[in-house]
């Protein structure tokens, strides 16, 4: 329940991407730009839905304080951090450092989706029951 | 056990994995030379040169990448790290090195004796990694990826016992009645086994995750390994009793390795990353050397030419090094700028100025040369040679790339500045 919902998020954010980096290739970059922001704000509220609910409430039902939901946040703020070097050199018209952080950035993005997708989120939906539908619905509530 | 997994302290250090693919073109340099100066004696089944090639290819360059990388991909794909990477990472790797090194020693000069320093290195090297890797996979929460992992090194394991027991006869110049059968379950094991689920698994992460395309179907994913297992577990127990029809369990095998060879084309060529990068072109080249092998397999089986299972053997070989390659070249930058980024270094490198496009892109240039050469080569055993001249310009290139990112990870280490330091 988690895993599907949550993994769809994460596919949604890589095509975003994927169009962003298309339109850029394609020398339209105003339309890049826009899909960039569209890229960074969804990924950042994926982030919001994991570090204001789903990683709270997995650590309260196991217990699981200082683990893998930690690492996550931190792994997080890595990519944050990365997304901000990517709207600097977008707005500085700096496309090749922007592809190439965007290189970096994915990759790592990946790396860290794999983990969730491949280890946490099954560990979630164990973790949550049958109060995964729940979850569910208090995540597609969050505002963007 | 997950809290470990997923710690980037967790990740091994990068000398782990460099030292595993450095080594890499130092062996591909040896397999160079001994295509360019005895292509016939290559093209001859069973002449021992052949043999040292094979091994050169399957062991010093296709298995010690693989290795290399596993130590990368266990705490990403399998949840838990591979404990003590340094420590470990040198006991596998030297005893690996070695053990390549006196087998194909071996055949080259004819020394029995280091059959049996290759038996007990190679074994106690590739033991030692499915010991210390197989628990770590068990356990947890499993998944396809995990599944392939699994099946992966278990076929290693007993590949590598069957080649020490086929070691030990080379070592005493006298083979058993049942040689023959071994060392179909050998290779079979080794290149069915080991190789094609291991490249079958990480491609059902890779490609869909970092080129973005559309999943692979979730059927394939839960029983492509078991029909491996299960296929390659028949031929053997065929194999051993002597029993008739055993090509039919090649045939399955076949089949399915044409579904994903077509389920992945279609999936590159549909992807929606559209940026031109050189490890697509490894992929595409990997799957369609992974098809010839196919189809010239089945023409063997077909019609017992031998040259057909020559080309299909080389092909296959060709299709491992195409993805490995593919992968070295995006996994080496990430490295670098990863390690030097988590240990704050503001300056650390984007990855295109670690290993520039164009010099990536020259390895797959002289590597398409390589294989279209080595491809025909049983043909024209001539174009072995020639096979050989491109491959060490190749390999040469490879090991510039990663002498030059290896350079520059040390010299940001040394000169660079971390964000503490402002």
């Amino acid at each position: 329940m988690i895993l599907e919902f949550m993994r769809d998020d994460h596919r949604s954010c890589d095509c975003l991407y994927a169009d962003c980096e298309s339109a850029l290739l394609a020398k339209e970059v105003e339309k890049g730009r826009d899909l960039f922001s569209r890229f960074s704000e969804t990924t950042l509220h994926h982030f919001d839905m994991e570090e204001r609910e789903l990683f709270i409430t997995f650590e309260k039902r196991t217990g699981m304080m200082g683990g893998p939901t930690q690492m996550m946040r931190y792994e997080h703020q890595q990519l944050r951090s990365l997304l901000e070097s990517m709207k600097l050199a977008l707005n500085e018209n700096r496309f090749n450092d922007f592809f190439g952080i965007g290189e970096s950035m994915m990759i790592m993005l990946q790396q860290h989706n794999m983990k969730e997708e491949q280890m946490l989120y099954p560990m979630i939906d164990r973790a949550l029951g049958s109060d995964a539908q729940l979850m569910v619905q208090t995540l597609k509530a969050m505002d963007q | 056990m997950f809290n470990q997994g997923l710690s980037l302290d967790q990740a091994p250090p990068i000398s782990v994995v460099l030292r595993f693919f450095m080594s890499v073109p130092l062996f591909g340099l040896l397999l160079s030379a001994l295509m360019g100066f005895a292509p016939i004696e290559i093209l001859t089944p069973n002449h021992p040169l052949s043999l040292a090639a094979i091994h050169l290819m399957f062991l010093g360059i296709i298995t010690m990448s693989m290795i290399g990388a596993l130590f990368q991909m266990q705490s990403v794909l399998g949840g838990r790290p591979i404990p003590y990477p340094v420590g470990n990472g040198w006991i596998i790797h030297t005893l690996f090195t070695i053990g390549v090194l006196s087998l194909a020693g071996a055949f080259v000069f004819d020394l029995p004796p280091l059959f049996v320093i290759a038996a007990v290195m190679l074994g106690a090297a590739v033991l030692y990694a499915a010991n210390l890797v197989l628990p770590l996979l068990f356990g947890g929460i499993t998944h396809d990826t995990l599944r392939g992992m699994r099946l992966s090194l278990i076929a290693l394991a007993l590949t590598a016992i069957l080649g020490i027991i086929m070691a030990v006869s080379y070592a005493n110049a006298t083979f058993s009645p049942s040689h023959d059968t071994i060392r179909t379950s050998h290779y079979s094991l080794g290149l069915i086994g080991w190789i094609a689920p291991l490249i079958i698994a990480v491609a059902f992460q890779v490609v869909e995750m970092f080129y973005v395309t559309t999943p692979y179907s979730p059927w394939c994913k839960q029983n492509v390994f078991r029909i491996i297992a299960g296929s390659l577990l028949l031929k053997i127990l065929f194999l051993f009793l002597t029993l008739p029809y055993l090509w039919v369990f090649d045939m399955m095998v076949a089949a399915l390795f044409t579904g994903f060879v077509v389920t992945t084309a279609l999936r590159l060529r549909m992807r929606k990353r559209r940026v031109s990068d050189v490890s697509i072109w490894f992929w595409g080249m990997g799957i369609a050397l992974l098809q010839l092998a196919l189809i010239f397999h089945i023409g063997y089986l077909w019609s017992g030419n031998l040259l057909a299972e020559s080309i299909a053997l080389i092909a296959f070989s060709l299709f491992a090094l195409s993805i490995i390659l593919g992968m070295m070249s995006k996994i080496v930058p990430f490295l670098v700028w990863f390690h030097l980024s988590a240990q704050g270094f503001m300056d650390a490198p984007i990855m295109s100025n670690v290993i520039p496009q164009n010099r990536s892109k020259g390895v797959f240039w002289l590597f398409l040369i390589t294989a279209a050469f080595a491809v025909i080569s049983p043909l024209y055993p001539l174009a072995l040679s020639v096979s050989g001249g491109f491959g060490a310009m190749m390999f040469t290139l490879l090991l510039a790339n990663l002498l030059g990112a290896r350079r520059l990870y040390h010299r940001t280490l040394t000169h660079g500045t971390r964000f503490e330091q402002l």
